[in-house]
């Protein structure tokens, strides 16, 4: 059997694993840019799409057409891409290939934010007062005003068809409400086709918990526990920890309950995402479902020892669950960290384009590598900029720590500036090591972005070894 | 025996000395390292011998001070501070010696009081004794140090500076004494400094005797040189008439123009019934075989002439000159002219200046003025900035003689009476503002500085500053060994070179291709600790520097001069731009300071005019002809 991987770099990789432990063929496709990629060599097939960027991997009919050739029974769309759009999933059903995912009902009711708010409010889900779509014109400006003097500023403007952190403002006042509507909707119906907008109280500095949903097409759904994602910048998740450090297990099981009511509210299958927002007073509301599986589940995968990505293909395939709520058990912590190309002293900014000269991954007990570059590779400028993601686990939180920062030390990556000593300062950092942030985190974290790229002693000397050698009247000796 | 440990109070120190039947001895590394290795001998080298030295039981090892502060700095790229605090974790037992330039420091000119005691506060944490010298034997120029030596606890050893000649009897040098011990108290150890290594051996015997009969409850240290190959000679009158103290160095090291190998100093003593208190003649020998294999590595920087100088006798140049003078006179193209030099102008200038001491800043005076002379053809035609001072009195009075009246006219000009009058005198330096050199050095290097940083900027601005920023890019690297760190002309592909890191973590790199890439850049290729590593660098330019230029003649410098290109006059450092663009200039205006052989000369204008153009700034290192400044000449 063999089944298509409608992705690219850590994620396809990531898929095609499981594809191949179910002694299964896996199919990779690409576009022109990534031909470098390693996701390709690792796959059974590659096809060429065309010379994107991204624009192939947006392509339904390139993929179908792709899957049909190389005879693919199966597409699992991965993260981001094409992995939301109700309509691949469709398009996948009409040309007889099983989608790994939900059906395209769920992913397009939960892809509505409105719908979605309105389903989670009969299953009395908690939630962050909002509105449903404001009307257009002046009248939705006026519902709006209305809804800021009930709940006071600041608000939350969003796109009904925005996700993974686009179509988000953060609105202060009656004046930039009358101002940000009209812009708002402009760029939503651009970005997303879809010019609807809604409102959302702001929970001031919550933390950010999702629940790992997981469920069959016999009706079973269970939860895999919490995720803590509130190191985030610029709603940009940048550390993802498993379970939830909150000190309150009757609160964090309360939520694990409230997720799997809420995705069975949703007719929920396949593997979910149901997110919360946590205030200071423990208050927890329901944000919205994601229907992926989501760059952090190695988290979870790290606690329960359970293969999300395995159980999306059996299920998809129509196989029950193998397990029941009581056989998951979390144990110890997990943290994984997005090894981004980027600058964050510039703000994060990309590193494409730029040559990996020296690629030294780290190992070790406890620790899990998923990513796609290797020493030579010249990272394309089109895509995003992830490297890998290093996911540590450990039985107590300071030993995950330890070996988060104990990695990162190991971790040598030349050519691009990457996020890892930023990444390293977290890592020593005292609320982080007490376990103790939320989204605030960065900003109030600012020392964090002090550090120099090449600390390490030997690396300094082996400069001046190579100064010398290049040199030949050494400096030195003259 | 009585070995004497770190950490004795300078009174119980002396009062072993004087009980004490036999003789002690100091190992003078840091000397041997500057006589005969350019001052280059590495903390990695010191650090191999470091426990067998301890073992040995010598009286301090002399270790630092000199010239070693900068050239550590400037070319051993080691802390001074830092090699001290790891020599002690190596070395518990044995006292560390400084040689003190007085009023000069560990630098070439005075400087201001408080920067003095400053330094001195800072180093006397570490040094416990203090080797103080000046080179005009002018004892208000020490003050400050012996007060802070003093107030620090640690062990003063005041200097007499040796010479040879009429003037320099045993009455001068007894009196010298009673003027150095009128200041510092009897507390001390009394050196007598011959870093010439002149004078017969009955000469130095006689002096002992003379100072031991004035003062007999005073400590001599005798310190001498090998140049003529005859200090042992020299040591064993000293110790023969009463010297409590001489100087050696490991045999595996010693060169021509340091100090005489220790075995030898103490193996010819015995037969005179003289033991060297405290020392352990195994560990000596240990010491040499130890460190025997690293001397290859520092073969390049002796001297450009093998074997001794019994010539020193006429041209009395200090031990710790002899290689930097004769490297000069190699780079030059002058070795021809050597003889010249040394045995006629050389002794010539010093009996026209007055007979001093030829030690630094002095000596640097006198050979500089020496090569002038013989390279220029007209005497004193040239002279430095130095020499200017020297006769204006900024150094101190000339201690036996003033210079004829044709010199003072030759280098202060016809009204050098006047000019005598009005600027005559020990220079009164002015207290500089520390808060302030402390903020302009965190300007320079990015964070707040630690004192003892700032000590050493204060000694060397420009180059201490680049120094902290090399640490900051490369770390310690005094863990690389002499034949990583002096390596010429690249390593071998595939060779492997190992070195501990400053935390004592061995590791290890393999040297890899070097290929030149499409886009001009070349790379270097390393295996560092198992792992591959790639440094880029950008290709060499086929251009020099701003300021390089064919090298010019002397007539075709003044040529130019004269049409208001100003060259440099001779190989050496810009020190200061003295002018701005735009601005209007006399002839005989200082237009620019350069400095060469640790001497600063001013560079003049030769026409009156505007600033036009300004090629060199301050620090670049020029060859005679390199472009400085045009001055446009006013019509």
């Amino acid at each position: 059997m063999k089944i298509l991987v409608a992705n690219r770099g850590e994620i396809a990789i990531r898929i095609i694993r499981a594809i191949q432990e179910l002694g299964h063929e896996a199919v990779a496709v690409y576009e022109t840019p990534d031909e470098m990629s390693r996701h390709i060599r690792i796959a059974d097939e590659a096809i060429l799409l065309g010379d994107g960027p991204r624009c192939d991997y947006l392509n339904i009919e390139k993929i179908i057409r792709a899957a049909k050739r190389s005879e693919a029974c199966a597409i699992h769309p991965g993260y981001g891409f094409l992995a939301e759009n109700p309509f691949f999933a469709k398009a996948c059903a009409a040309a007889g290939l099983v989608f790994i995912g939900p059906t395209t009902e769920v992913i397009s009711n939960l892809g509505n934010k409105v719908i979605a708010r309105k389903i989670m409010a009969e299953a009395g889900i908690p939630m962050v007062p909002g509105t449903t779509n404001l009307k257009q014109g002046k009248e939705g400006i006026s519902e709006a005003l209305a809804f800021a003097a009930q709940y006071g500023y600041p608000i939350m403007l969003k796109a009904t068809s925005g996700g993974g952190g686009r179509g988000i403002r953060r609105i202060e006042s009656d004046a930039q409400m009358k101002e940000q509507i009209p812009v708002a909707r402009a760029e939503a119906l651009a970005a997303f086709n879809d010019d609807s907008v809604y409102l959302e109280k702001v929970v001031i500095n919550p933390k950010h918990v999702e629940v790992q949903i997981l469920a069959d097409s016999q009706g079973k759904t269970v939860h895999l526990g919490t995720r803590d994602c509130s190191i985030q910048r610029r709603n940009q998740k940048l550390i993802e920890i498993a379970p939830s450090m909150i000190k309150n297990q009757k609160l964090l099981d309360e939520i694990c309950e409230t997720a799997v009511r809420a995705a069975k509210a949703a007719n929920y299958l396949n593997a979910g995402t149901v997110e919360f927002l946590i205030d200071k007073d423990q208050n927890y509301y329901f944000m919205e479902i994601n229907t992926r599986v989501q760059v952090e589940h190695t988290v979870t995968e790290m606690i329960t020892g359970i293969d999300i990505v395995r159980n999306q293909i059996n299920i998809a395939f129509g196989k029950p669950l193998s397990f029941s709520q009581e056989d998951v058990q979390i144990r110890g912590h997990a943290i994984e960290v997005r090894i981004n190309a980027e600058d964050p002293k510039n703000d994060f900014m990309p590193e494409g384009g730029k040559k990996v000269s020296v690629y030294r991954s780290t190992g070790g007990f406890g620790v899990r590598l998923d990513g796609f570059v290797y020493q030579g590779y010249i990272i394309p400028e089109v895509y995003d900029s992830l490297l890998v993601k290093l996911t540590v686990h450990g039985f107590t939180w300071d030993e995950t720590v330890g070996r988060l920062k104990r990695c990162l030390q190991n971790f040598a990556i030349r050519g691009p500036k990457t996020t890892i000593p930023f990444y390293e300062n977290i890592a020593r950092e005292k609320d982080f090591v007490n376990g103790d942030f939320d989204t605030s985190y960065i900003e109030t974290h600012p020392h964090i972005f002090y550090y120099d790229e090449d600390t390490s002693e030997v690396g300094k000397l082996a400069r001046l070894i190579a100064e010398i050698h290049y040199a030949k009247e050494n400096p030195y000796a003259a | 025996m009585t070995r004497i440990n770190q950490g004795t109070p300078a009174h119980t120190i002396v009062e072993t000395l004087r009980k004490t039947k036999g003789y002690y001895i100091t190992n003078t590394a840091r000397d041997l390292s500057q006589s005969d290795f350019k001052n280059r001998i590495l903390l990695h080298t010191d650090l191999m011998a470091a426990e067998s030295r301890d073992k040995a039981g010598y009286f301090s090892l002399e270790i630092t001070g000199g010239a070693s502060i900068h050239v550590d700095m400037l070319r051993k790229q080691v802390d001074p501070f830092l090699k001290l605090k790891k020599l002690r974790e190596h070395m518990p037992k044995t006292m560390f010696q400084t040689l003190c330039r007085g009023v000069n420091l560990f630098g070439y000119r005075p400087y201001p009081q408080n920067v003095i005691r400053f330094t001195v506060r800072e180093f006397a944490k570490y040094v416990d004794v203090w080797r103080t010298f000046d080179f005009l034997n002018h004892v208000p120029n020490m003050h400050a140090v012996f007060e802070e030596v003093g107030k620090a606890g640690k062990l003063n050893e005041p200097c007499l500076c040796f010479s040879t000649g009429p003037e320099h009897t045993n009455a001068y040098y007894v009196a010298k004494a009673g003027e150095l011990i009128d200041v510092t108290g009897r507390d001390i150890t009394l050196c007598i400094k011959n870093h010439g290594g002149l004078g017969t051996p009955t000469r130095i015997g006689e002096l002992v005797d003379a100072l031991k009969q004035k003062y007999p409850d005073v400590p001599i240290h005798y310190h001498g040189h090998n140049t003529d190959g005859n200090d042992v000679g020299r040591i064993v009158e000293a110790v023969k008439n009463g010297a409590s103290i001489v100087d050696g160095a490991d045999f595996a090291f010693t060169g021509f123009y340091g100090p005489p190998p220790v075995l030898t100093v103490v193996q010819t003593l015995k037969e005179f019934g003289f033991e060297a208190v405290g020392l352990e003649e195994d560990a000596v020998i240990e010491t040499s075989e130890v460190i025997r294999d690293q001397r290859q590595y520092y073969e390049q920087f002796e001297s450009q002439i093998k074997g001794f100088q019994p010539t020193v006798q006429i041209h009395k140049l200090p031990g710790g000159a002899m290689g930097s003078s004769l490297e000069q006179a190699a780079k030059g193209g002058f070795l021809d002219r050597m003889p010249e030099i040394l045995h006629k102008e050389l002794p010539r200038v010093q009996k026209e200046l007055g007979n001093y001491w030829s030690v630094t800043p002095g000596s640097q005076i006198l050979w500089t003025t020496a090569v002038a002379n013989v390279l220029d053809g007209e005497r004193y035609g040239n002279p430095s900035g130095d020499l200017r001072n020297l006769l204006l009195g900024k150094y101190g009075p000339f201690p036996f003689y003033e210079p004829e009246e044709w010199i003072y006219a030759k280098v202060l000009g016809d009204d050098w009476r006047t000019v005598l009058k009005e600027e005559g005198g020990v220079e009164k330096i002015a207290d500089m503002d520390l808060a302030h050199e402390r903020y302009s050095l965190a300007e320079q290097i990015g964070t707040e500085p630690t004192d003892e940083q700032l000590v050493l900027y204060l000694q060397h601005p420009n180059d201490a500053a680049e120094f902290f920023k090399f640490e900051h890019n490369y770390g310690q690297a005094h863990v690389l060994p002499p034949s990583i760190f002096f390596r010429r002309g690249g390593f071998e592909i595939g060779e492997n070179l190992s070195f501990r890191d400053y935390h004592g973590k061995e590791h290890m790199v393999e040297i890899g291709p070097s290929p030149m890439n499409d886009t001009g850049e070349a790379s270097v290729y390393l295996i560092v600790d198992h792992h591959q590593s790639i440094y880029n660098f950008k290709t060499k330019k086929a251009e020099g520097p701003a300021g390089a230029a064919q090298e010019l003649n002397k007539e075709e410098i003044l040529d130019l001069a004269k049409a208001g290109d100003v060259r440099s006059p001779f190989s050496g450092k810009i020190v200061e731009i003295s002018v701005v663009e735009g601005q209007e200039i006399l002839v005989g205006d200082r237009v620019a300071i350069m400095e060469a052989m640790k001497m600063q000369t001013p560079v003049l204008s030769e026409i009156e005019g505007i600033v036009t153009g300004i090629y060199a700034k301050k620090g670049d290192a020029l060859k005679p002809g390199g472009k400085i400044l045009k001055i446009d000449r006013n019509e």
